[in-house]
C-alpha cells in the first residue's frame, strides 16, 4: 500500500514540477521568434505577424519586416502588406523580393493601375534580379485593362519561348474579343423580335420574346380586323411593351454576354498568375534546414 | 486499498463533474421545416422620393394584393418580377423600368437551360439583379451560374 502511495506521489510531482518552470522567459525576443516562426510555418499567418510585430519595436530586421508583410498578403490584408513591404529599405538585401511582392499585392487587389505606377516610378529596373519578373508582370496587367496594348513584339520580349504561346493568345484575344454588338443585337431584334437575344446566344429567350410578340401582335390584329378597336389598342399596346422590352432586353444581353466573357478571360489570366505564382521566388523560410 | 480506491473515485468524479455543464446540456429543440415565407413580408408602404417609384409601387401594391398573395411564390428569380420592376423605376425611370420589367417577363418564360445562366440564391430562386440591366455597363457585374448567392 505504502509503495502505491509513493508512487502516486511521486508522479504527481514529477508531472507538476516541470510544467511550472518560472525560470523559462516567454517574452524573450529569441522565444518570440521562435514561436513566429513555428506560427509562420504553421501557416497560421495572422498570428504568425502578430508575434513579428512584437520583435520590431525591440529589434527592426528586413527579415522581420518582410515575413510580416508577406504573412499579411497571404492572409488578404493587403493594406498592410503594402505598408510592410515598403518600409523594407533599398539597402535591404530584401528590396528586390520586396519589390515584387508589392505588384503581386497590387495584382490581388485587382489595382491593375496601381501595378504600373508602382513599375513606372518605384521599380528598381538595374541590378535587379527580378527586373524580367518585374516587366512581365508589368506587361501582363495591360491584358486587364481596356488601355491600348503595346505593340505585341514589345509585349512577348520579356517572356520565355515557353510561355510565349499562351500569352500571345492572350494578347490576340484582347486585341480582338468575342464580344458581341449591343447596337446590332438591338436592330436585329427590332427587325425580327427575338432575333438579337439569338445573336447574343440567348436562344431560348430568343424564340420567347418572338412568340410573345407575334401572339399579341396577332390578338390585336385579330381584335381590330373584327371591328373590336378598344380591345385592339390594348392588345397592341401590349404587344408595343413586349417588341420595345425584347428590343432594350437584347441590348442589354448584349453587354452581359460582354461581361461574360470579359470575366471568363480575366479568369484565365488569373489562374495564369497563379500557376506561376505571379512570377514571385520561392523564399524557402520554412525548409527543413 | 482503500487509498487507491478513494483516489480512484476522485478522479471519477472530478471529471464526470467538470464535464457536466448546465449551460450547454443536450436537450430537444425546437425545429420548424417550412419553408420560410418570403413573399408574404412584403413592404406595401409606397414610396414617395421619385414619380417612377411611386408609379411602379402602386402597381406593384395592387398587383401585391389582388393577385401575388393568392397564387403564392411562382417567380422563379430573386428579386421576384414585381420587386424588380419596382427597382428598376426606382433605379432609372418608369419608361425604362417597364421596358426591363417587360425583357424580365419574357426570360420569365423561357424554361430552357436557365441553370447556365443564372447563379442561384440560397432559397434556390435564379439570382437575377436590376444592375445588370441599366444599360450602364460599369454597373454590371458578373457572376458565373456556378455561384451560390448567400443573401
Amino acid at each position: 500500500m505504502k509503495i502505491t502511495e509513493l508512487l502516486f506521489f511521486f508522479m504527481l510531482f514529477t508531472s507538476v514540477n516541470p510544467a511550472q518552470t518560472k525560470d523559462f522567459d516567454f517574452s524573450s525576443p529569441i522565444n518570440i521568434k521562435k514561436f513566429a516562426d513555428f506560427l509562420f510555418c504553421d501557416r497560421d499567418y495572422l498570428r504568425a505577424a502578430l508575434e513579428y510585430e512584437r520583435l520590431i519595436s525591440s529589434e527592426v530586421k528586413d527579415t522581420l519586416l518582410f515575413k510580416i508583410a508577406l504573412s499579411y498578403s497571404i492572409i488578404g490584408d493587403y493594406p498592410f502588406a503594402i505598408k510592410y513591404f515598403g518600409k523594407i529599405p533599398y539597402s535591404s538585401s530584401y528590396i528586390n523580393e520586396a519589390q515584387l511582392e508589392l505588384i503581386k499585392t497590387h495584382y490581388l487587389m485587382n489595382d491593375y493601375y496601381g501595378v504600373r505606377s508602382f513599375y513606372n516610378n518605384s521599380f528598381i529596373k538595374e541590378a535587379n534580379k527580378y527586373q524580367l519578373e518585374g516587366n512581365k508582370l508589368f506587361n501582363f496587367s495591360y491584358l486587364f485593362t481596356k488601355d491600348e496594348l503595346p505593340s505585341k513584339e514589345k509585349f512577348l520580349s520579356p517572356f520565355n519561348l515557353s510561355e510565349k504561346d499562351e500569352i500571345s493568345e492572350y494578347y490576340d484575344w484582347k486585341q480582338d474579343p468575342l464580344y458581341k454588338s449591343s447596337t446590332i443585337a438591338g436592330i436585329m431584334s427590332a427587325i425580327i423580335p427575338g432575333s438579337g437575344k439569338m445573336y447574343v446566344g440567348e436562344i431560348g429567350d430568343g424564340i420567347v420574346a418572338f412568340i410573345t410578340t407575334t401572339v399579341f401582335s396577332f390578338i390585336a390584329y385579330d381584335n381590330f380586323k373584327a371591328g373590336h378597336n378598344t380591345r385592339g389598342w390594348i392588345w397592341a399596346g401590349v404587344a408595343a411593351l413586349f417588341y420595345g422590352g425584347n428590343i432594350y432586353g437584347s441590348v442589354a444581353a448584349a453587354q452581359v454576354h460582354n461581361a461574360k466573357i470579359t470575366f471568363e478571360f480575366n479568369d484565365g489570366l488569373n489562374v495564369f498568375l497563379q500557376k506561376n505564382n505571379y512570377y514571385t521566388p520561392a523564399y524557402g523560410f520554412c525548409d527543413e534546414k | 486499498m482503500v487509498i487507491k480506491i478513494f483516489f480512484f473515485s476522485i478522479l471519477i468524479f472530478t471529471v464526470s463533474g467538470l464535464s457536466q455543464t448546465d449551460w450547454v446540456r443536450w436537450e430537444k429543440v425546437e425545429y420548424s421545416y417550412e419553408k420560410p415565407n418570403r413573399f408574404r413580408q412584403r413592404d406595401y408602404s409606397f414610396d414617395t422620393e421619385s414619380a417612377s417609384g411611386f408609379i411602379a409601387k402602386s402597381a406593384v401594391n395592387t398587383y401585391w394584393y389582388f393577385f401575388s398573395e393568392l397564387d403564392g411564390d411562382n417567380c422563379p428569380y430573386s428579386p421576384s418580377c414585381s420587386a424588380f420592376f419596382v427597382q428598376s423605376a426606382k433605379e432609372t425611370n418608369i419608361f425604362q423600368g417597364t421596358l426591363m420589367f417587360f425583357d424580365r417577363f419574357t426570360r420569365d418564360y423561357n424554361i430552357y437551360k436557365r441553370y447556365e445562366h443564372y447563379p442561384r440564391v440560397k432559397d434556390g430562386h435564379y439570382y437575377d439583379p436590376v444592375s445588370l440591366y441599366t444599360l450602364d455597363e460599369d454597373k454590371i457585374e458578373y457572376i458565373p451560374p456556378s455561384v451560390l448567392i448567400k443573401k
